[in-house]
């Protein structure tokens, strides 16, 4: 069991390279080992305890300086990260794409070396542009931190989502449990995050969607159906959202779009709620004791139903309280980090 | 090896770029001419920019003398290359493309009118070929005209009028031609002034917002998917319209280049057979390149193969060593799967493509340097072309003197049976003759180089090769008789590269 250094002495003193984490930047979980995977789950268990307290601060970050890079809107994950980021006593600057130089044209590799030169440690960024973190992680000289990039990854909600899943599920053990993910895969960067962390923990894993919403899942599913790929496992891509509810364990609802029927890839959102909606009764086909989960925001009434998403089943808000902690966690295990040695991972 | 020349009065300095390489001799080399389909040890004599001797050695002669060392070969020509002037001289000009291309062994170029503005009208070829005679480069810069007035796909250009100002065929490359119906109006043309339409084969409407080949890695990396169809798409449009085209005009003709997927090949092997006048090109690297490379796997295509001729898992094989989504992989046509690139190969080797077209496209930093899916599309590719495909050479898979025509004689027969127009040398023969005006490149198998942002002649250093040893120095490029690169290593130092 890890323990916590919860003053900045007792994070320098953890050296340069402390309970097995070497990790400059967190861009996505494919580079995550399952050992690596604990450890961030057993320092969010630390980081809840800290939230139990009547004073959530620690001043385990004090004087590290944390800047939030949002190119895209967000409202829980920004103040998600600001939040745990002044949990640990951070110093916190914001910056969003409407007030910032940004929107003057400036390139992203110019806006990460202005910041840096402004004194940012760890950067906390999201943008619409797949791998944009990587091209910020070439740049910059302190550690960098995906809020979510393009369709590829969000690897912070992944994390938090793998944490509700195992304080809700008995056993705490997702070894053989169904979890469902049902929604707009194709374009969900949660969902592709997911696909690492889930197989990874064991999981049976099921994507499912219209078929429009699907594309390309099927050809990775493929690929890994030999569960060749070290210590993830297969999963499953459906359309047929009977099969992918059937004795669940966990289910997830992703976010539909508007701009998706414009694309031509949905008839109508009333068409998908009838098709594909988290409701009551299909939810029945699911474990007894199954939880329901949404990364949010959602569109009630699309995607899932009002009376769903704040049933007893439902566990949403657990992962926007869980979404702080995951976050601690990682900002304090990427500020301990060291830069990669010779023959270590660089990412 | 040695050149010395006679023109300049400090021969000391060497020869200089653009001069007349008054004697140049080569004992002992491995000498390729595929117009003869000949290759072996030889010797040549360069004497006053003429190809004064080729002799084929044999017995003791020949002794020691393999195909794995210094070899000749007639100057290469590339039937597809970007140099960018007018409008993007930042990227390139036509005397930096010119100095890559001599570096790469090329000795003709042809170029695309993407430029600002267009070459849509004969002003701006005009420029091109003063810009070329300022450059000093003996690299003869040949130019394709736009099809449509501005590349705007509405209009014809001033077709005519370019063809008598000498350009070689027409493209609206960038951009495929917009319609089927402006298509087959430019292939009706083009065969009346004898010339070929040169399309960029891609349906648009299914490539829109695209980053990436559309499969397992782009799957995995979330990036919007290029499919296979929008190639087969558009070459099925493009061979249905040329052969309602012949019907009017039996001289329309079509070469579609850098087709890069198995399923387009297939069309265009299907369309050969049933006699249509089609071509079409390859790429260096939609031969050797993969999608596998965006996450990070620098190995070949042929490595990237599974037995049961399947691409490779590179999650599974832990080959993905480099940083992912680096944007000068991006390049339209994406890079695509290893099993594509093992067709493209297939279709070289069985003449489906009738050449190797570098599609040379120098960005600045300015273009590349951003989000993978804000870069800019293309390689800087025409100083790595002959090394890419001497890995594959080397690899065993493919035989050097068919690397050698896909580079000299092929792009040569693409524009072959047109009447030359304003005494371009497009199509002439490209072999090892005597008494012609010496055109050759002198390249050294047994020596590797690295690619570097500082080796590259070209503005662009925009190449995923950077940081790769390519086998395959070129030592000297001569050009129309005259000195177009000089390997500064081996320079004006008198020993015989043979040895």
């Amino acid at each position: 069991m890890t323990t916590v250094a919860l003053t900045p002495g007792q994070l320098a003193a953890a050296g340069p390279r402390f309970a097995g984490w070497h990790h400059r930047h967190l861009i996505d979980v494919d580079v995550l080992t399952w050992p690596e995977i604990e450890l961030i789950m057993r320092t969010t268990d630390e980081m809840k305890g800290i939230l139990a307290r009547p004073i959530r601060k620690v001043p385990a970050l004090n004087g590290r300086r944390v800047t939030t890079l949002f190119y895209e809107a967000s409202t829980r994950t920004r103040v998600s990260f600001e939040t745990a980021a002044r949990n640990l006593s951070a110093d916190v600057v914001s910056i969003s794409t409407a007030t910032s130089s940004v929107t003057k044209g400036e390139s992203l590799v110019d806006t990460i070396r202005t910041l840096e030169a402004l004194g940012a440690e760890i950067l906390v960024m999201r943008h619409s542009v797949s791998g944009a973190p990587y091209l910020a992680a070439e740049v910059f000289g302190g550690h960098v931190l995906n809020g979510g990039d393009g369709w590829h990854a969000h690897p912070t909600q992944a994390l938090l989502d793998l944490y509700t899943m195992r304080e809700n599920v008995p056993g705490g053990d997702l070894r053989g449990r169904k979890v469902a993910i049902v929604g707009d895969i194709l374009h969900s960067r949660v969902a592709r995050s997911n696909i690492w962390s889930l197989t990874a923990a064991g999981a049976d894993l099921w994507l499912c969607g219209p078929a429009t919403l699907l594309r390309g899942m099927d050809r990775w599913a493929t690929a890994w159906s030999g569960g060749a790929v070290p210590g993830h496992g297969r999963f499953n891509v459906t359309t047929d959202i009977e099969a992918a509810l059937r004795d669940a364990d966990v289910v997830m609802g992703l976010r539909i779009q508007r701009e998706r029927m414009q694309g031509g890839l949905l008839p109508s959102m009333r068409e998908y709620a009838a098709r594909f909606q988290l409701n009551a009764k299909r939810l029945s086909l699911a474990k007894p004791g199954a939880i329901v989960m949404h990364p949010g925001p959602m569109n009630e009434g699309v995607e899932i139903a009002p009376d769903v998403a704040i049933s007893g089943r439902s566990v949403i808000t657990d992962q926007v309280a869980n979404g702080v902690a995951v976050r601690m966690a990682l900002l304090y295990l990427l500020a301990g980090a060291h830069e990669a040695g010779p023959g270590e991972p660089a990412r | 090896m040695s050149v010395s020349e006679g023109t300049r009065p400090d021969a000391a300095l060497g020869p200089m770029v653009g001069e007349v390489v008054a004697r140049f001799e080569l004992e002992k080399a491995w000498l390729v001419d595929p117009v003869s389909g000949r290759e072996g040890p030889g010797e040549i004599v360069v004497m006053d920019g003429v190809l004064e001797s080729v002799v084929w050695l044999a017995g003791d002669e020949a002794a020691g003398v393999t195909d794995r060392g210094v070899v000749v070969a007639p100057g290469f020509f590339d039937l597809h290359a970007h140099f960018r002037e007018p409008g993007f001289e930042d990227a390139e000009t036509v005397a930096t493309g010119s100095a890559a291309a001599a570096h790469g062994g090329f000795t003709t170029v042809a170029i695309m009118p993407n430029t600002q503005p267009a070459l849509d009208e004969p002003g701006v070829l005009a420029r091109i070929h003063s810009a070329s005679k300022a450059s000093g480069s003996p690299v003869e810069v040949l130019a394709y005209g736009a099809v449509s007035a501005g590349r705007a796909g509405e209009q014809l250009s001033a077709m005519g009028e370019l063809a008598d100002a000498g350009v070689i065929g027409y493209s609206d490359d960038g951009s495929p031609v917009r319609t089927a119906k402006l298509l087959r109006s430019a292939l009706l043309y083009a065969g009346m002034l004898g010339l070929p339409v040169v399309d960029h084969a891609e349906d648009t409407e299914l490539t829109g917002g695209a980053e990436a080949h559309e499969g397992y890695v782009a799957s995995v990396m979330g990036l919007a998917g290029w499919p296979v169809a929008a190639e087969v798409n558009a070459v099925s449009r493009d061979l249905a319209v040329l052969a309602d085209a012949l019907r009017d005009e039996p001289r329309a003709r079509l070469h579609l280049t850098h087709i890069s997927t198995a399923a387009a090949l297939d069309l265009v092997r299907w369309a050969k057979a049933a006699g249509l006048p089609v071509t079409c090109d390859v790429t260096p690297h939609h031969l050797c390149l993969t999608d596998e490379w965006i996450p990070g796997s620098r190995r070949w295509s042929w490595e990237a193969l599974a037995a049961n001729g399947t691409a490779r898992d590179p999650w599974v094989d832990g080959a993905l060593t480099a940083w992912p989504y680096d944007t000068s992989l991006r390049v339209n046509p994406p890079l695509r799967t290893a099993t594509d690139a093992a067709a493209c190969l297939a279709a070289l080797l069985d003449g489906t493509a009738d050449a190797v077209a570098t599609d040379h496209a120098p960005h600045t930093v300015v273009d590349k340097e951003v989000e993978f899916g804000r870069a800019a599309n293309g390689i800087s590719g025409i100083e790595t072309a002959l090394g890419v495909l001497l890995a594959l050479v080397d690899a065993g898979r493919l035989p050097l003197a068919r690397a050698i025509a896909a580079l000299t004689t092929g792009p040569a027969s693409v524009l072959a049976g047109w009447p030359a127009t304003a005494g371009t040398s497009a199509a002439r023969p490209r072999g090892l003759t005597e008494g012609s005006p010496a055109d050759l490149v002198v390249f050294d198998l047994g020596e590797s180089w690295m690619v570097t942002p500082e080796s590259l002649r070209s503005k662009g250093k925009n190449s995923p090769l950077i940081g790769r040893e390519l086998p395959g120095r070129v030592l000297l490029t001569i050009a129309g008789g005259r000195l177009a690169y000089e390997d500064p290593q081996s320079g004006t130092s008198n020993s015989n590269a043979a040895e």
